[in-house]
């Protein structure tokens, strides 16, 4: 990118331009909207809270000296008489990125005002975003079915159970939450609050945009993001 | 390429009046670059609901925040009087029993750190005060604003129902350690703790939407020619501790859910095996120092939220009311920000004794004592601001001059708790509370009432009495040192903090007269502080109107288009900003202040400083 | 007229501004082909530090990947990447603290429930 200008004020690329726009007036993030920033900070406070939550699990599954279940065959499924470890797992991260990359498409065809691509894409997101909580329910009932409570289980440590249902039921609500406003914005989009300047919205005065949807995008990427962690960290360790 | 950046914005830029100054080939002075964004539409209330009630403008925002604030740390003073009637004078007060008396320092404990002081500085004072210091027209989205106050006050409300639950609220302590937080025999482990823990989370929830606003109001909608560099230092403290509050509150939500769930659905989170009357409990295997980690990872990031507000407020009430710049601002702001980075490293100095692991004591002792160092700066150059500045020794400067003898006491016995070795033997002591109550419990109140004395006529029109402000000030500021000055000596003597009475050890028998002596100078405190709320309500019926900018400030709240403000605080167009909110006292130009909107070339005769 | 011209030009730029498909469809591709490694990491069951090293430079890159290019981090500018990252730093210190700290409490609970810590 060459230097794009800002207003009369040069948008100097890397540190420099950190340095300029830090000392700049009126916005130190130039160019992003407020939703947009503020999207953002949220997430960096989110981060914070599911940081707590895996910082806990470690210091708890670290310290019992109980023997910890292991999870490739507690979560393992029964495939064609075979028992596949973590199958059902693996098939919820692909479900999750798939929705992750039609979201991402999203915003890039948002930005492109192509209204019909961008309201199928966001649709799409919702409906993966649904099959996720979907066998995540079929998860929960199936462990809950071999005897897995938040207080006991039948494999070890009563921690296990505990932590499980708390970090996949934290991250199974920000899911669902992100599944219905997926479902309103992709009503919104096909509705066209998005063309012609914008219909004002809920909660703000501002006029709607296709910005709207990068920031709906951001985070279902972040719900994305940490069900990577909760992979490497719940199923994987 | 610049369209990009308006298009993905959405935004488009209004470059109408602004671009005059920079047309010519030479370079005009007062140039300042034009706006980047348009202006922001605001929902203007018409009835008494939308007005007064769920009002959108941050300015009625603030004072709903700093009554409803105002008033849980009225209902902490009252429990304050109880403990001390118990304390000074066992078993007068037959109705005070041990569970009342720990119910009584826990709520106590909770309601001033959390919902007084938090959300004085920051849904106060940072809603009134930041749209109108960086020059905006009110918070970037008001209607999130509004919610943030109203779920701050149902957390208030459940707050206050867990006094009229069975059981009473939680005795705990305002820590909560577990396990006896939720174990039967704690007073108030029933009902009391969760609503405790219910009325976190929504504190938590409440302040996340109205942090979000502060944080971007600041970064994202200052006005014209508003550098941060530029900033008062009010805002950067508020603005410091927002972000502190958004990084550290996570902490306490989650240690709230998982206790929560300790609490009602009996996993073992933080419940050790427990053996009660001969019997196994169904908890076991969990780990109490977690939930003390995650505790102090919030816990003491919240004791920054408390005083860089306050650093930030005194430092611009000094300046103005010794007509002096302040000195080292760039090292002030570094010293803010370098306060809050550094205060999410230094959590477990709150637990030397908990039997966490001992190597974490030379690390946290460490990171202690280095925050001495931007700390003991920002002291030395409130000290040096007033050094041959034209004070004026008014009420504001009263308590400005208050808070750094209190803060410096108060920091200093900080420096002895920083040490594994000296806190060990005081830990749990008197001392420990002289301290704390010195650093952040006195001296931020000195903050406030000081800033309350200044931004009064500004809030409402009128001025304070003067008389009766220095009355407040000298009964309270004698009153305080009457109450913690002897603390620290019972500490000395090994007096046990939290304890419900002293019996008849005999090592305590030399505490027992100084005790008295401190009940009484409580509820003189305690008593002078109705001067203030007696004083408010006879300047508002009877005080005398104040004129427009009666302290001569520079900074941007006293130079808008009426006083009080009215919603969307400049009227017709925003501030242009030139320079920094300090230029008192310039030599050669006309008056002793210079505002900041003040155009460089109308003042280009006289010596002041580029900023 | 000159309205309209402006609007269509516009629409033009933001065309071109937004990044190529091809981008996003081989982040998504790297996406699953790393999900796959980590997932074969527990099929072939690799114990000790190579599961362990394994595990976070999948999760590592995975969530880089997610950041840097379907969330654009790496188009924004530094002012906002730098605000994000550098909290992170407080994380890191509470993880590694309590990676020692949870070492700490299994040792004292060992030596004192079953080794049997004496007085």
């Amino acid at each position: 990118m060459s230097d794009p200008k800002i207003d009369g004020f040069e948008l100097k690329p890397g540190f420099r331009g950190m340095a300029s726009d830090t000392g700049s007036d009126q916005t130190m993030f130039k160019g992003v909207h407020w939703g947009k920033a503020m999207m953002w900070i949220f997430l960096l406070s989110d981060t914070f809270v599911f940081s707590c939550f895996l910082i806990a699990y470690m210091k708890g599954r670290g310290s019992t000296p109980v023997e910890w279940p292991n999870p490739s065959e507690v979560f393992a499924l029964e495939a064609f008489g075979v028992p596949v470890p973590l199958l059902l797992i693996a098939l919820m991260t692909f479900v999750l990125i798939t929705s992750s990359g039609t979201m991402a498409l999203a915003v890039k065809y948002g930005y492109e005002k192509n209204r019909k691509m961008c309201g199928w894409l966001v649709l799409a997101t919702a409906i993966g975003g649904l099959t996720f909580v979907g066998m995540q329910a079929y998860e929960w009932s199936k462990l809950i079915h071999e005897g897995v409570r938040p207080w006991e289980n039948p494999f070890g440590a009563a921690q296990f159970g505990s932590f499980f249902f708390m970090i996949t039921g934290f991250h199974g609500t920000h899911v669902s939450i992100g599944v219905i406003f997926l479902f309103i914005y992709a009503y919104k989009v096909f509705a066209g609050h998005y063309e012609n300047g914008g219909k004002r919205g809920w909660f703000t005065t501002m006029k709607g945009d296709y910005v709207e949807i990068e920031i709906l995008g951001l985070y279902w990427h972040f719900v994305d993001l940490v069900w990577v962690f909760i992979f490497a960290f719940f199923y994987l360790w | 390429m610049s369209d990009e950046y308006e298009n993905k914005s959405g935004y488009q830029a209004q470059s109408s009046e602004a671009l005059t100054g920079s047309a010519g080939s030479t370079p005009d002075m007062d140039y300042v670059r034009p706006a980047e964004l348009p202006e922001q539409d605001l929902y203007h209330g018409h009835t008494f609901l939308t007005k007064w009630v769920f009002c959108q403008d941050a300015k009625v925002i603030g004072v709903q925040y700093f009554l409803t604030a105002v008033f849980t740390g009225i209902v902490g003073l009252i429990l304050s009087w109880l403990m001390r009637l118990q304390l000074g004078f066992p078993g007068l007060a037959g109705f005070i029993t041990a569970e009342h008396y720990y119910q009584f320092v826990t709520m106590h404990g909770m309601i001033m750190v959390v919902y007084f002081l938090t959300a004085l500085f920051l849904g106060g004072f940072g809603n009134y005060l930041i749209p109108l210091m960086v020059g905006a027209r009110d918070m970037v989205f008001p209607y999130v604003n509004m919610l943030s106050f109203w779920m701050f006050f149902v957390a208030v409300a459940v707050l206050m129902a867990s006094f009229f639950v069975p059981g009473g609220p939680t005795g705990a302590g305002w820590t909560l350690y577990p396990p006896q937080t939720i174990l039967e025999g704690t007073p108030g482990s029933g009902m009391g703790i969760l609503l405790m823990l219910v009325s976190l989370a929504l504190f938590v929830i409440g302040f996340t939407m109205g942090g979000l606003n502060y944080m971007i109001t600041v970064l994202q909608a200052r006005t014209r020619g508003m550098t941060l560099m530029r900033m008062p230092l009010t805002v950067w403290g508020i603005f410091t501790a927002t972000v502190l509050a958004m990084l550290a509150f996570p902490a306490l939500l989650v240690s709230a859910i998982m206790m929560t769930l300790d609490k009602v659905i009996g996993t073992s989170f933080f419940m050790p095996t427990i053996l009660k009357a001969g019997e196994v409990l169904e908890y076991g295997g969990g780990s109490p120092i977690l939930f003390q980690h995650l505790f102090w990872f919030f816990g003491h990031p919240e004791v920054y939220i408390v005083a860089l507000p306050a650093f930030g407020i005194v430092s611009d009430l000094i300046s103005v009311h010794a007509r002096k710049n302040i000195f080292g601002y760039r090292m002030m702001v570094w010293a803010i920000v370098g306060i809050g980075a550094l205060s999410f490293f230094v959590w477990a100095h709150h637990m030397y004794v908990s039997g966490m692991n001992p190597w974490f004591g030379f690390f946290f002792a460490t990171t202690t004592l280095i925050i001495a160092v931007p700390t003991a700066m920002k002291v030395y150059n409130w000290i040096l601001t007033l050094w041959r500045g034209n004070i004026r020794i008014n009420t504001v400067m009263l308590w400005c001059l208050g808070f750094i003898v209190t803060f410096v006491n108060g920091g200093i016995t900080g420096i002895f708790l920083g040490n594994v070795s000296v806190d060990v033997p005081l830990s749990d002591t008197y001392f420990v509370v002289a301290h704390f109550h010195m650093v952040m419990g006195i001296a931020p109140v000195m903050v406030i009432m000081g800033a309350v004395y200044h931004w009064f006529p500004l809030i409402t029109g009128r001025l304070l009495n003067e008389t009766l402000g220095k009355w407040h000030f000298w009964a309270t500021f004698l009153g305080a040192y009457s109450i913690y000055f002897p603390m620290h000596y019972l500490g000395f003597i090994g007096v046990p903090r939290r304890y419900y009475e002293m019996y008849d050890s005999p090592y305590m028998t030399s505490a027992v007269g100084m005790n008295e002596f401190i009940s009484l100078a409580a509820f003189l405190v305690g008593a002078a502080q109705f001067i203030l709320i007696f004083n408010i309500i006879k300047t508002l019926k009877t005080g005398k109107p104040s004129p427009k900018n009666p302290w001569k400030a520079n900074s941007l709240e006293w130079h808008t288009s009426t006083q009080p403000p009215e919603h969307g605080n400049f009227g017709e167009r925003l501030p242009v900003v030139h320079r920094w909110p300090y230029d008192f006292s310039v030599p050669g130009a006309k008056d002793d202040f210079i505002p900041q909107t003040t155009p460089p070339s109308e003042v280009a005769h006289t010596k002041v400083e580029k900023t | 007229m000159d309205d309209t011209n402006q609007i269509n030009e516009k629409d033009k730029k933001s065309q071109e501004s937004t990044h190529k498909i091809g981008i996003y469809l081989w982040i998504w591709g790297l996406l699953f082909v790393l999900s796959f490694f980590s997932y074969m990491v527990d099929w072939y069951q690799f114990q000790g530090m190579l599961r362990w090293s394994l595990i976070l430079f999948f999760m590592f890159a995975k969530a880089g990947l997610i950041m840097a290019f379907f969330m654009h981090l790496f188009w924004e500018r530094y002012a906002l990447v730098n605000v994000l990252l550098w909290p992170m730093t407080a994380i890191a210190c509470f993880v590694f603290l309590m990676a020692a700290e949870f070492e700490y409490t299994l040792f004292s609970r060992m030596f004192y429930f079953f080794v049997g810590g004496g007085v």
